[in-house]
Parts: structure tokens; sequence; C-alpha cells
């Protein structure tokens, strides 16, 4: 098989998957490298990615973040059970889109204005985008491509990124436990053993004891939440 | 139920950058006024906070009022165009569209008349923020046509009486004889009577005023957002100086606003009988809605 | 006023469902396609030269077809007051002709960045000084390099189909940019034809404002801090390769639009006798002229092809080449002075110096199929003294 699309970095200006030709799969199939491919290919392939190239990653989006319909707690918990089944899998979310100011933290988010940042800093060699909108998907999938060396997979809701090196599409909770399942099986294959464990929790969030906290404590984010007169702020989480 | 957008689902949270997290457990969204208002300032996590302004600026004070004045924070949705507010606005944790030049009140009107047909039940308040230059000059046709047509929303007009995003030129709104970019020789007709346009032109609550005091221009707000919901459009016309463009010290910046208060931006306040029975109505149901 | 209609998918309405003939305008078919649609919001402005499509539009709203109608303060205000209602996630039709289109272009450009799903009639009429209200669709070369999907309807049937299909084919998470249908202003706007129309019983099911490759503003949807779309770039916090990309992706997203003119509309050109030497390429009006050349050449018995262009944006370059393969020469008749459609042909195609510039005709002319007919002659080698196009 020859791949249209391969991990970049490509260069300064990338030229797009869809100008190269590549178009999205059918219902049913998948991409792989810009190639239309079974599920069961395309989901292998990037099970191997994800469990022999340095520090996998996924990025979910505001559509799985956030407890916005029915559905979304179904699909979230698949993609936590995913994670814990993945080698020393981190969580960077992309809670939103706006280019934001004054710069993201690196290490506990990934914005779709710049998402090279995010992978450059914590030297990602592959990823999982899902729950991200896909015209946002397109653009960092693309930028990703372009200056980084990390392997793109997208499991999307919708009908899947051209840009992405492994496109899975119509991805609903029992797809993203079925790949699950395949991962499992391509660990086993490769006899990495590994007991299922979640990913450390946001690095943004505080370690401190939250019993007793105080607005000293959160350093420069101090001026974005202060008690009140009196308060002693007890009850997070 | 609209809240459901802004809360994390559950397994997830541990996962959300600290700003977020925090967002939905100290920010406004579905809390009374009362608790997390202007007056509550600093206390809890607000809608806007980092953004690029210019130190000193007063448009991002008058903009951080505005959202901690949101009578329905998480069913509102804000558009601006270009300028300095829309940079402080767009880093606010409420929806915010942004256009073409001084499209504002055109958008607006389609998407106010959007969410009427989407939600029939259900107040989502539309608030445009802009410039005078976006308001009253490239925008004017639609400003006017939209207040014209009775739309139901919000317009709140930042008047630093000149361009000063794009550096410093004179716009509709400055004052005859500013010595401006593009007005070398001094501007040659007074400030556009933008308070007497929005009366004649049909809105139900206009207000001009320098906000200086924060509860005031809070009230004046929610006035406005109330009157727009169900009797017509609302206008606000702050002032907003311009520090850089003015060469107005950081320091004089609150002094000037003072004294603007005492002179072209004095405070005045119209509003239709209906408008004034409505807010008799909703600040004496809750005294401490309307301070 | 609600109506009792039945739902369906675009590819019933479209492909199965019965339909029944009926002789009117294209103003008129247009509107019937809008009444179709479930169109949940049209605005409309009068500029001269308006063609009736939007006082059509606002009889079916008085009838209840569509939720809500009104009329602009003139095209910037309509097209903008569009993206505005787009971001609600509503579904929505307005119309404009020369002069108002570009008015409202600025608006219009920049609805494929935004991604605003909408359907857009372009009833073409002079835009050059001095001020002319006949037909000429000069304008659409200003739509060409938008990024807009455009249509280009041939006659009152076209603009029915054509109509009804850029519903779809906009919403499309893939796509999920405007669609333009243009068709010449007069030619096929105010004079009648035989249209074979579905019932009006029948009606495209409506929209979901969350399949979509953007967040609808609607305060129901996450993310809770989003903007559509301020400045991406301020040069301290953000890159500039995210407007390149952006851009790329608007491009993408209108060639992926090029499966689904397959799907609702049978691809995006029609090739009639594909042996030929000779071919007659045209588009809307331009097309049904040579048609009829190409019919009067079969009447003579000569051999000319005929290839009619439907979709000029995305533009298919590869179906052209390959219909164009063995032709020696390709005339291309306009209803415009600048030739748009041929320079676009010409860079598609290997070998541009097979491409008769014309005949063009504009601000108003008729196009004679004589004047056609003179080219596939002196292309045939029957008739030598040239004739300017």
């Amino acid at each position: 098989m020859s791949k249209k699309i391969t991990v970049g970095p490509v260069g300064y200006m990338p030229q797009s998957a869809p100008s190269m030709g590549v178009e999205l799969s059918p219902k049913g199939q998948a991409l792989l490298y810009g190639n239309i491919v079974t599920e069961e290919e395309a989901m292998r392939d990037a099970a191997k990615a994800l469990l022999t190239m340095a520090n996998p990653t996924i990025f979910p989006g505001p559509q799985v973040l956030w407890d916005w319909k029915d559905d979304v707690a179904e699909k979230s918990a698949a993609i936590l059970d995913l994670a814990a089944e993945i080698p020393n899998c981190r969580i960077i979310p992309m809670p939103d889109y706006r280019p934001k100011y004054p710069k993201i933290d690196a290490e506990a988010e990934i914005n779709p204005n710049h998402p090279n940042l995010t992978i450059l800093h914590n030297k990602i060699k592959a990823a999982i985008f899902i729950g991200v909108h896909c015209h946002y998907a397109n653009l960092s999938l693309r930028m990703i491509r372009a200056g980084t060396d990390c392997y793109t997979i997208a499991m999307c809701a919708f009908m899947g990124h051209e840009e992405a090196m492994a496109s899975i599409r119509d991805v609903h909770a029992e797809d993203v436990l079925r790949f699950k399942d395949i991962l499992v099986q391509v660990r086993n294959e490769l006899g990495i053993e590994w007991t299922a464990k979640m990913p450390p929790e946001n690095p943004s969030l505080p370690k401190e004891d939250w019993g007793t906290l105080t607005p000293a404590d959160y350093g420069e984010y101090r001026s974005l939440l202060m008690s009140k007169k009196g308060e002693h702020i007890a009850d997070v989480e | 139920m609209s809240l459901r957008y802004m809360i994390p689902v559950s397994k997830f949270k541990k996962y959300l950058p600290k700003d977020y997290v925090e967002l939905v457990d100290y920010g406004p969204f579905g809390k009374d006024y009362s608790d997390v208002g202007v007056k509550n300032m600093g206390t809890y996590k607000e809608l806007v906070e980092e953004h690029p302004m210019c130190s000193g600026c007063w448009m991002a004070y008058y903009i951080k009022i505005i959202f901690a004045s949101l009578p329905n924070p998480e069913d509102t949705v804000t558009i601006g165009t270009a300028g300095c507010g829309r940079l402080a606005i767009s880093q606010a944790a409420v929806p915010f569209i942004y256009g073409n030049y001084g499209d504002q009140n055109a958008m607006a009107s389609g998407i106010t008349r959007a969410f009427r047909l989407r939600f029939p039940d259900r107040h989502k308040d539309v608030i445009t923020i802009a410039g005078d230059g976006g308001m009253m000059d490239i925008g004017f046709s639609m400003t006017m046509h939209a207040w014209f047509r009775r739309e139901r929303f919000t317009t709140i007009m930042l008047d630093n009486e000149v361009y000063g995003n794009t550096g410093g030129q004179e716009s509709g709104m400055s004052m005859e004889g500013a010595i401006l970019k593009m007005s070398p020789t001094g501007k040659k007709f007074g400030k556009m009577p933008a308070m007497q346009l929005a009366i004649t032109a049909g809105c139900v609550y206009v207000v001009k005023m320098s906000p200086t005091n924060i509860n005031k221009a809070s009230k004046a707000i929610r006035r406005a957002i109330f009157a727009a919901r169900t009797l017509g459009p609302t206008f606000i016309h702050a002032y907003t100086s311009c520090n850089i463009e003015y060469s107005i010290p950081t320091n004089d910046v609150f002094r000037d606003a003072k004294e603007m208060e005492k002179g072209r931006f004095a405070f005045e306040e119209y509003m239709t009988p209906e408008a004034k029975e409505l807010f008799a109505q909703i600040e004496s149901k809750n005294k401490r809605e309307v301070s | 006023m609600s109506l009792n209609k039945t739902l369906v998918d675009m590819d019933y309405l479209l492909k199965e469902a019965p339909r029944e003939k009926h002789f009117i305008t294209g103003a008129q078919a247009m509107a019937e396609a809008v009444k179709r649609a479930s169109v949940d919001m049209a605005i409309a402005y009068p500029i001269t030269p308006q063609s009736e499509v939007m006082h059509l539009v606002g009889d079916i709203f008085a009838q209840g077809h569509i939720k809500e109608y009104y009329r602009a303060e003139e095209e910037l205000g309509t097209m903008s007051a569009i993206a505005g209602a787009a971001r609600a996630g509503v579904r929505l039709f307005t119309a404009t002709s020369g002069p108002g289109l570009l008015r409202g272009l600025e608006a219009i450009v920049s609805w494929p960045g935004h991604r605003v799903p909408c359907v857009l009639g372009v009833l073409t009429r002079v835009v050059n000084a001095p001020l002319s209200i006949q037909p000429d669709n000069i304008e659409m070369a200003y739509l060409l390099h938008s990024g807009i999907v455009l249509l280009h309807a041939e006659n009152q049937q076209d603009t029915f189909d054509m109509t009804l299909a850029a519903f779809a084919i906009t919403e499309k998470v893939d796509v999920y940019i405007p669609v333009a249908v243009a068709t010449e202003g007069f030619f096929v706007t105010h004079a009648k034809g035989y249209v074979d129309m579905t019932s009006e019983e029948l009606a495209f099911n409506e929209p979901d404002p969350y399949a979509a490759p953007v967040p609808a503003m609607d305060n129901e949807v996450p993310p809770a801090r989003i903007q559509r779309d301020a400045p991406v770039q301020k040069s301290n916090f953000m890159s500039y390769l995210i407007h390149s990309v952006w851009q790329q992706e608007i491009w993408d997203s209108n060639k992926r639009a090029m499966k689904y003119i397959y799907q609702y509309l049978g691809g995006p050109i029609e090739v009639q006798n594909p042996e030929a030497d000779v071919f007659v390429l045209a588009s809307g009006c331009a097309a049904a002229q040579a048609r009829e050349a190409h019919r009067y050449a079969q009447e003579e018995g000569l051999s000319v092809g005929f290839i009619k262009v439907k979709a000029i944006r995305p533009f298919p370059k590869e179906e052209i080449r390959t219909a164009l393969k063995n032709a020696t020469t390709v005339i291309i008749p306009e209803h415009n002075i600048i030739g748009w459609l041929a320079a676009e042909v010409k860079a598609a195609i290997p070998n541009s110096g097979i491409v008769v510039d014309g005949p063009r005709v504009y601000g108003g002319m008729t196009l004679p199929v004589e004047l056609i007919m003179e080219q596939v002659y002196m292309a045939l080698g029957m008739k030598s003294e040239t004739l300017q196009a």
C-alpha cells in the first residue's frame, strides 16, 4: 500500500490531503495513510502506533468533555476505558477553539490555532482526536502533519478526516470500546505487559490538600480565583 | 436545560484545565445575580479575565462590567466587529460572533429571529457590542435599520470618540475640532446624536452614560437586556475613553471619566412607558435584582 | 401557520418522488424549490434589478411554508443577517442579482470561511456602468474565487432541481459552505418553461444544527467559550499557519461537494455525442442555445458534441479534460464579455489552443443559435471567413 498521507513533518506550507486526492471513506470503512481500508486494519495500525510510539495522548474535544446531550457520558467513559489500556497514556483536552490570550499551558491543553505547540512540548508521537468539531479537527490535523512527527488518529462522529494517518468514521461509544479491544489484542501480540491504569489528571489542577487550600496556593492564578471575605474554600470536588 | 453544555462529564472533570473547572464551580452560570454580579466582582470566577487591552483601558473595564451584569450568561450571545473591544470580548466565556466590518446589528437581527424560531419559549439574550466607528460610521445603516425594524436585542456602543484600534483616526463620534489622523486640521462637524437617533428609530430604552459607578452601569445594562427580550430594541451609549489616542495618563483615566460625566456624557435615561412598567415589575419582584 | 407535510430525504425528493408537469417561470421554479425545502428563514431585499424570486418567497412565507421572512435594509444587511442566523443553526435562503450581489459581496465572500450553510439564488444581470437591468452573467466571475459552491442552471427545470439539491449539499458535514444557484435573469427568471415538480406536500427533512463541523452559537452545544470567527491571528499569541490551513479547508470543502453533485444532479457535466471532434461547451442559459446548436447540427447531419457544465465550483476539471480528450475544437458561447468559462476550460485542458473564445453576447443581447453555428461551420471547414466573437 502506498502511503498518500504520512507522518510529518511535511513542511512549512502543507498541501491539504483532499487536494492530494484523498477522499473520505464510505460508511463502514476507514482511512489509513489516505487509503480506504477496513476499520479493523486502520484500528490495528493505530493501536500499534499508540503502543509503540512515545507519549501516546488522547485529545478529547468539547463534544465529549461536556455533558451536553444524553449519549456523551457513555462515550466519554469508553474513552477513559481506552486510555487506561494504553501504556503511559495522557489525556490533554481541547476545551475550546478560541485563540487564547495570553497563551496556552501546553501541558494542560491543546488549541486548534497552534496544536503543534502541545505536541512538540510534550514530545507526543501518537495521538487520538475525538470529540473535536470537524472543522477544527481538520485544521489541527493538518498543522500537526505540517510541523511535527506525530502519528494522528481521528475518531470522528461524522465522516472522518483525510489529514489523519488513521481515520475512523461514525464513532460512538461502542466503536471506542471495539478499538480498545483491538488495542488490547495488539498489545498482547506485541508482548507488552500493562495493567489498566487511568492517566494522570490535568497537571494544571492544584495538588494541594483541598481542605487547607487558600487563595495563596493559586500562585499566578490567584487573581482568577479569590475567596469571599472570611470564607475558607473547602468544598472543591 | 441550557446549563448542560457547560457542565463537564464528571469522569472528565479531572482532565480539564483548571480555569475551565473553576468556571463551572465558581463561575456565574445559573447563579443569582446578587451573588455573582458586579458588586461581587473579584470574589467569583468572572466571564472575562485575561485580555490583551492596553493598560488603563476604560473600555476593558466597562466590558468586564457588561459581562458581570448579564442576567443569564448561559443563554447569551455577544456580537461584535473590528475594533479594540473584540480583543477582550472574544476571551469571555460567552459565545462571541465576529462577522465583517460594522455588520453586528444585521447579524443580530438574523440570530435573534432564528433563536425565536428554535426556542420560542425561552429567552436567548443577544447583545451587540461595538465601537463608535462600527456602530455609527461603517455599520450605521445596519444599526439604524435594526432599530427601525424593532429587532429585539441590545446594542451597546463603546464610544471612545476615535478609531483606536487602527491608530487614532477621526470617527463620526469624535468632537468637533478634534485633531486626529484623517482630520489633520480638526474635525469639521460635531458628534453624531446617537441617543436621539436611537430614540427616533424606536429604541424602547436608551441610556447615555460615563460608567463611573458600576452599580449604575450594571443597572442600565440589565434593564437594556430585560427590555430587549419582549419590548424592542435597546441602546446604551457608553463613554469608554481611549487613553492611548487621547493621551490620558493611566492614573487619570477615572478622573477623565468623571469629568465626562459632568459634561457631554452626563447620565441620560430614556424609556417608553411599557419599559418603565416592565422595570417596575422586575425590580419590585426582587429588590436585589437591580440595585 | 403549520402545514402538514411529509418530510423526506433529498434522494427521494429529487429522484423518486412522483412529479407533475407545470409551465412556470424560472423565478417561480426557484420559489417552488424553496417551498419544498423546509426553509426556516428567508431574507429579502428588492434592489433593482431583483427578480421575482424573493417576492414569491414572501408569498410562500405568508402561506406558511417558511417560518420567518423579512425585507432587510440592503444587501450587505441581508447577507450579514443570513450569516447571523446561520450561527443559530437554521436553514436559510436568499436571492439577489447583479449590483445587489456586488453590494452584498463582502458578506457573501466571508460565508465560506465562517462556515455558513445557506442557499443563494443568483439571477444574473448587468453589473457594469452604465446601469442596465438586462441579463449578463459577468457577476458570476466574482463568485469563482470566493470558496462558495456555484451551480449554473440552464432552464426552469434545472433551477428547480439545483435549488433543491443545494439545500442538501450546503448542510453536509464535510461541505458546510454556501451553495449558490445561478441562472440568467429574464431569459430564465421571467420566461416560462416546463418544470416537472414534486408535490408540495413533500418537503426536505429539517436541518440538524448539531450535525455540523462547527458548533452552533446557540448556547446548547459546547464549548461555552467560543468565538466564530474573530481574527485568529494576534501576533503575540497566534500562528499564521492557522489562516492558511483554514483557507485550504474551505477549498477542500468545496471539492468535497463534488460527490454530492454526482449524487443529486447526476454529475457536474452533461455530454452529448462524446465521439465528436467539434464540441460546443456552455453553462446556464448559453447551454440551452448550445443544445439547440447541437440539434441543428444533428439535423444537418453534422457531428457536433455538446457539453453542459452544471457545476462552476467545484469546477469539473477532470470530467472536462476527459470529455475533450480527442476534441479538435471546443466552442464556448457565453453571456458575458470576459469569457470566464472559456478561461476555466483553457486552464483545465492541456491543449487550450482548441478553445474558440465565443461567441459572446452581453449587456442584455440574446444569443442566437446561428452565431454558434457560424463557429461550428468554421470549425468543420465549411466556412472560412473570420467572424468576430
